[in-house]
Parts: structure tokens; C-alpha cells; sequence
């Protein structure tokens, strides 16, 4: 393995917080590597599996302005309590991938392990956390946040207890029992993350989680989700198009490029939490990426102005390009 | 002010009525006075006759729209959700609501016989298709967020339809109720004029038997009143919070 699973440094910067002995994956900086191992490690040979496996997986799929695009050969480990963002420009599937993760979708061909085990649809150990809060508005924010304790049958005075314990990690007691759309949009995506922790599930999955919202309310939960990861050690699975957003969060910011979808690069970030969006060392660090990302980010202009006459990528075009199609926005 | 506008208007109604009954163009049987109306009404309460034919037409639609809701909602929930159900019986619950409820009368009769159950027949036909349309319209505007949502929580099978699906349809589901209500009401006064057997439409016939126009007058004063109170009381209420709540209006 190329990370070492020492946490020293970590540990050093934040003594008051308890760091479990496996987590943390360190890196010098600047250690890149291009490729992720092709093969498939086989499981009995891992003293400590890896949270996430995802193997070989493929698929095709029509995005939202029409064109169709593809997945291809994705491999990808997630260790337990790591905090992985993957960034790359729009249509190269990274929403895709998440779902398929989150067993929403269904890969063409390749498998996806949790803990060693197959996955097979969605699971509540896999709780995704959706760029709209997806709260439910026929109830109030407590009820909410206990919506999957009552689902998995637990009593309801001992779920109202565990509601309130994230709630108030959120910082939301007070507004409990409040309608949802009584709360502003970063209220609700606090609300979101608090139902998905009570949950308590092996990771959670989020999908551009704060890229509805405006900037300030962005860096207040930027810090806030460092914070709430430094407390749970959650293991995340975020995607994100914002590339300081995903140096600000990350253990290890993976690339992907577009048509065809596939894992370009990766970084791992080694800063000091809770990282700060306008930092220097972040901005640093985002250049970098955004380097990388740049002959992305081109390709998919280029088949925008060409229009339906794409030569050099295959992607079947529209004519009408969506206005809402993000090039790598927030940089 | 709308309250006092409204009193205004039902005193100028009520006295442009006695004005006309004063003026003796038409006779007491075509048009009866205000006293006699409210004499009768009065009276009515007062030898319970009124009273037992509310108690009756209230237990019949009780029933009647009781199982409309039920087989309703489990229809709109059938055709919503499932394919098949909705290339078919989906195009038959739209061609049956094009037929006027009454027009079941005589099925009704046919297989009931002349009772209580012919009229609740009724009740339910015409309740029914109006919440089974409404509901399957709710059912195919959840968005498909919610279910995703759920989905990830662990909401399976007949959990993801009780904790998700019906609720986040229920204001569709509302409307239709509601729309159905009347259906409901107007079909069951409709069955009890035609078939005899007590309730607030015999007693509307019983008026006419008797040439009693005040008696006629002061049953129709009674429906409506029922009509009203009923959706002030239960589907205004039900609606207000479910805006609220929802935040389709501010608060």
C-alpha cells in the first residue's frame, strides 16, 4: 500500500480529539498516484479490509441535458473513517457512480463491496445525502431525523433521544420541531446530515451536498461536516464539481475524467482540520487539481460549442446545451 | 367585514323572500312563508322527525363513504404504482366517472333490492372514483427524491407506502376526498328520493306527498346546512393544516 496508516501527525494537531488507530490515512504531499491497483486484491489477503470496494465498474448513461456518456472500469477503495471526494466536470458520472454506490442505480458490469460483502440495492448502511435535503415537509425536524430509527423499529422514546443527540451536533435543538419549510436551505441540509448520522451508517454518501446553497452558508457547514467528522470518524464518500470544496473536506480528492468516465488522478490532501475554504495551502492545492482538471473542463466545452459535431470526444450531443451545465463552477 | 357583508346578505335574501310571500302572486304551496318555514323546521326538531332522518342519511353516508375511502385509496395506490393496472383499469375508472352516479340506480336495485345497501351502492359510486383518481394522481407526483430518500433509510414494501407514499400524496388524497364528499352527499339525497326508507331525501318526498312546501324548504335548508358544516368543520380544517404544514401558504 502506498499510504501509510500512522496518524501521528493528526493526532499531534488535534489531541483533544480521539483518533481510533486505523484511521487517518497521511501522505507527503504531492504523492500522486496516477493509477489505482488494476487488480483486484483478493479479500482473505487484507489484514484490514477497506470499507468501499468498487470493482470494475461500468456503466452508460443519459445525463440530464440528453447526451449520453459512460462509466468506465472504475476501481476504487474507500478505508474506514477516510474522507474521499471525487471532482470532475459535468457528464463524466460522478453522480452516477455515487448512486450506484448507494444502490440506487445498477452498474452494466462491475461489483461493489461494503465491508467485504456484495451489495445488492440500497441499504440503510449507506445513507446518501442528496443535494436537495430530501426532508419529508408531513414532518417536523425531529421526526425527520427519526424517520429511519422508526423504520428499523426502534421505540420511539429511545429514537426521540437519538434524534436529539445529532440534532444537537447540528446545532438545531431549537428548532425541533419546526416544519421544513420553515428552515433556510443550510438549515435543511443540517437537518439531512443529522438524519443520516442517526442512522448510524457504515458511511455516508454525499452528493453535492452544498452546492445549492450560497457561500457563506457553504463555508459555515464546510466546517461544520469537518467537525462532525472529526467526532463520528465517519467513513465519506462525497462528490462535488467545487474543487476547493473537495480540498477543504477531503483525506483524498480523486479525478475523474469525462467521456469516457474514469479515475484520471488522485491527491492526498495533507492539512491540518478544520481547513479553512480560502486558506492558501487549500488554494495551493487546488491549483494543482485545477491543472489537472483544466483538459477535462476543455473537452467538455469544446463538445458544448461543436454542438452535435464531436469528433474527438464520442459523446452524442444536443444542440441545445443545458444552461445549467456546470464547468467545474465554484473555481 | 366579509362576516357582517354576509349577514347583510342572507337578512336581504331572507326578507326579498317574505317581501315576495307577502305580495301573494303565488300561492302558500308554491311559495311558503319564512314563519312557517321556521315553524316547521322547529317543529321538526322538536318531534325528532328531523332527527332521525339526519340520524339515518348520517349512518348511510357514514358507511357508504367510509368504504369509498378505503377502496379508493387502495385503487389509487393499485393504478399508481403498478403498470398494468394502470393501462387498464386506469381507463376504466375515467370512463366510469363520465357516467352520472344515478344511473347506477337500477343496478343498485337490481342486486340490492329496495334498502339501505341499494343506496349506500350509491354513496360509494359516486365517492369512490373521485378519490381513486386523486389519489393516483398524488401517488405519481411523489418526487422521486422522497422515494430515494426512503429508499436509503430502509423504507421497503408496504413501509415505503405507509410512511412515504401515502403521506406524501395526502394532499391529492385530500382534494379527492373532499370532492368525493360531495359526490357522496349529493348521490345519497339522490337514492333517498327514489327509494323509500327514512332519511333527509324521504323526508323531502314526504313534503312533496303533502303538498307541504315549508316542510320541502326546510329539509333543503337542512341539507345544505350539513353540507356546509361538514366542510367547514372537517375538510377547511384538514386542508389549512396540511398548507401549513407543507408551506403552500404563509402562516
Amino acid at each position: 500500500m502506498l499510504f501509510c496508516v500512522v496518524n501521528v501527525k493528526l493526532t499531534k494537531l488535534f489531541e483533544d480529539v480521539i483518533v481510533s488507530e486505523t484511521i487517518g490515512i497521511v501522505n507527503t504531499i504531492g504523492v500522486e498516484r496516477v493509477k489505482v491497483d488494476k487488480e483486484p486484491k483478493a479479500l482473505e489477503l487484507k489484514s484490514v479490509l477497506p470499507k468501499l470496494q468498487v470493482q470494475h465498474v461500468s456503466k452508460a448513461f443519459q445525463s440530464n441535458n440528453g447526451g449520453v456518456y459512460v462509466l468506465e472500469d472504475i476501481n476504487l477503495e474507500v478505508g474506514e473513517g477516510e474522507f474521499v471526494c471525487i471532482v470532475g466536470p459535468s457528464g463524466c458520472g460522478k453522480t452516477t457512480l455515487l448512486n450506484i454506490v448507494a444502490g440506487l442505480e445498477k452498474a452494466d458490469s462491475g461489483d461493489v463491496w461494503v465491508n467485504g460483502s456484495k451489495i445488492n440495492g440500497a441499504g440503510t448502511d449507506r445513507v446518501v445525502i442528496f443535494q436537495e435535503a430530501a426532508l419529508f415537509p408531513w414532518l417536523n425536524v425531529v421526526k425527520n431525523v427519526e424517520f429511519g430509527l422508526k423504520l428499523k423499529g426502534i421505540g420511539s422514546s429511545k429514537r426521540r433521544n437519538t434524534a436529539i443527540e445529532y440534532l444537537k451536533m447540528v446545532h438545531l435543538t431549537k428548532f425541533q420541531n419546526a416544519h421544513v419549510h420553515e428552515l433556510s436551505g443550510g438549515m435543511k441540509q443540517r437537518v439531512a446530515i443529522a438524519r443520516a448520522l442517526a442512522m448510524n451508517p457504515e458511511m455516508l454518501l454525499m452528493d453535492e451536498p452544498f452546492s445549492s446553497l450560497d457561500a457563506q452558508t457553504r463555508w459555515i457547514l464546510h466546517y461544520e461536516l469537518q467537525n462532525i467528522w472529526l467526532k463520528t470518524r465517519k467513513t465519506i464518500l462525497f462528490v462535488t464539481h467545487n474543487i476547493s470544496e473537495a480540498v477543504c473536506l477531503a483525506d483524498r480528492v480523486i479525478i475523474l475524467s469525462t467521456t469516457p468516465g474514469r479515475i484520471k488522478k488522485e491527491f492526498f490532501v495533507d492539512l491540518p482540520r478544520p481547513r479553512d475554504d480560502n486558506d492558501v495551502n487549500v488554494a495551493e492545492y487546488s491549483t494543482r487539481i485545477m491543472k489537472e482538471l483544466k483538459v477535462e473542463l476543455d473537452k467538455v466545452v469544446k463538445c458544448e460549442m461543436d454542438a452535435d459535431s464531436c469528433v474527438e470526444c464520442d459523446i452524442k450531443c444536443t444542440t441545445e446545451v443545458s444552461e445549467k451545465t456546470d464547468i467545474g463552477g465554484g473555481i | 367585514m366579509n362576516i357582517v357583508k354576509r349577514i347583510i346578505f342572507y337578512i336581504l335574501l331572507v326578507g326579498i323572500w317574505e317581501l315576495l310571500y307577502r305580495l301573494g302572486i303565488w300561492p302558500a304551496y308554491v311559495l311558503p312563508s319564512v314563519v312557517s318555514v321556521c315553524k316547521t323546521l322547529i317543529h321538526g326538531f322538536h318531534d325528532q322527525t328531523f332527527l332521525i332522518g339526519i340520524a339515518v342519511s348520517m349512518k348511510r353516508i357514514a358507511i357508504g363513504y367510509g368504504i369509498s375511502i378505503v377502496i379508493g385509496i387502495l385503487l389509487g395506490l393499485l393504478i399508481g404504482r403498478v403498470r398494468i393496472f394502470e393501462e387498464t383499469l386506469g381507463s376504466l375508472i375515467s370512463g366510469l366517472q363520465t357516467l352520472p352516479t344515478i344511473c347506477w340506480l337500477p343496478l343498485a336495485l337490481l342486486w340490492f333490492g329496495l334498502n339501505d345497501w341499494s343506496i349506500m351502492f350509491l354513496v360509494i359510486m359516486g365517492a369512490v372514483l373521485s378519490i381513486t383518481i386523486a389519489t393516483d394522481a398524488g401517488v405519481k407526483n411523489v418526487p422521486l427524491l422522497y422515494m430515494r430518500a426512503a429508499k436509503t433509510m430502509g423504507a421497503r414494501g408496504w413501509k415505503l407506502y405507509l410512511e412515504v407514499i401515502i403521506p406524501a400524496a395526502l394532499p391529492y388524497i385530500i382534494t379527492g376526498m373532499k370532492q368525493g364528499w360531495s359526490f357522496a352527499w349529493r348521490s345519497l339525497m339522490a337514492g333517498e328520493l327514489l327509494i323509500v326508507c327514512v332519511g333527509l331525501g324521504h323526508l323531502l318526498m314526504v313534503g312533496r306527498e303533502l303538498n307541504d312546501m315549508s316542510q320541502v324548504i326546510a329539509v333543503m335548508i337542512v341539507i345544505i346546512i350539513i353540507g356546509i358544516l361538514v366542510d367547514r368543520l372537517f375538510f377547511v380544517k384538514v386542508e389549512r393544516r396540511i398548507r401549513e404544514r407543507w408551506g403552500l401558504v404563509k402562516t
